[in-house]
């Protein structure tokens, strides 16, 4: 370990950090959506005829609370394939 | 893995071109070459079409969606179709490179204050965004971020489809990928979907009266 350059270092740690942070990132907006769902479809069960409204709402909302798993995939794709720190040592 | 991002194609007049606008002209060639086909052979199909979009924007709007409809529709038709051109092989989506999702969110926002200033005219428009002044900067975050985010969803749907089918591709070959392959025309359906529904939430965002005008509206016996 003592003799690890620091390129290195920061490959090992970004692939670490990458899978840790996908992992935490995509279960905030799972666990979320699933709430989501879970009370739209007990207001469908309550009243079926404002499905149609909900459906329409309840895309969006999903679209709405899936883009922060989307927002952690970027910065991992950016840490993986154009990580600015590893410029700094190749 | 290189072969998910795009790679210049060619130089025009020293310019890199990505292949991913080759293949933007590809779409639109498809698109033009299909509307022109069954505009000829059975227009009801594009009747169909139209219509289905009209409804839908006219819900998603809560008012006639005609003004907005040639925008709008085009952006549905052709996210649509950049989306799923990615299932053909060799061909990457076009929404898959971060500038075509760009290039489609800042039109969405420049058309949202194009419909808003039309609408209420320019000194209203501008008042209508600062109703109380102090919430001015708040709104100027939300009209830039919101269009980030517009943007960013496109792409890393997109992207994420499909670097999940190159790394199945690499495991396992022609097989195993085709179902995660359907799961992504799919998505891709539901996000062009998405990114319409959304413009259209904005544009009618930014078409509303604010509050004192619309008391002053139903105030006045004439409106």
């Amino acid at each position: 370990m003592a003799e690890m350059d620091p390129g290195t270092l920061i490959t090992i740690i970004t692939i670490v950090v990458s899978g840790i942070g996908m992992v935490l990132g995509a279960i905030a907006p799972a666990i979320a959506e699933g709430r989501a769902v879970e009370k739209a479809l007990e207001s469908i069960a309550r009243q079926p005829d404002s499905a149609g409204d909900l459906r329409t709402t309840l895309l969006i909302a999903m679209a709405l609370l899936e883009s922060t798993a989307i927002y952690v995939l970027l910065v991992i794709l950016i840490l993986l394939f154009a990580n600015p720190l590893l410029d700094r040592f190749f | 893995m290189n072969d998910i991002f795009p790679e210049v194609a060619f130089r025009l007049l020293g310019i890199p071109v990505r292949n991913t606008v080759v293949n933007t002209w590809i779409v639109m060639a498809l698109l033009t070459g299909l509307a022109a086909l069954i505009g000829r052979r059975m227009p009801t199909g594009l009747e169909m079409l139209v219509d289905f979009l009209d409804d839908l924007l006219s819900e998603l709007l809560e008012r006639r969606a005609d003004p907005f409809l040639p925008l709008l529709g085009s952006l549905a038709i052709f996210i649509a179709s950049a989306n799923i051109i990615g299932v053909v092989p060799y061909l990457e989506p076009p929404t898959g490179d971060v500038n075509t999702p760009i290039a489609l969110a800042v039109i969405v926002f420049f058309s949202v204050h194009y419909y808003g200033i039309r609408e209420m005219g320019l000194f209203d428009y501008l008042r209508s965004l600062a109703s109380p002044v102090f919430l001015l900067p708040l709104e100027i975050i939300s009209q830039v971020s919101r269009t980030i985010s517009l943007a960013v969803r496109l792409f890393g749907n997109i992207l994420s489809a499909e670097i999940i089918v190159a790394v199945l591709f690499a495991l396992a070959p022609l097989f195993v990928p085709l179902p995660l392959q359907g799961f992504s025309i799919f998505t891709g359906l539901l996000q062009a979907y998405i990114f319409t529904a959304l413009a259209a939430v904005y544009i009618a965002a930014g078409l509303e009266q604010p509050f004192e005008t619309e008391q002053e509206n139903t105030d006045s016996p004439t409106n």
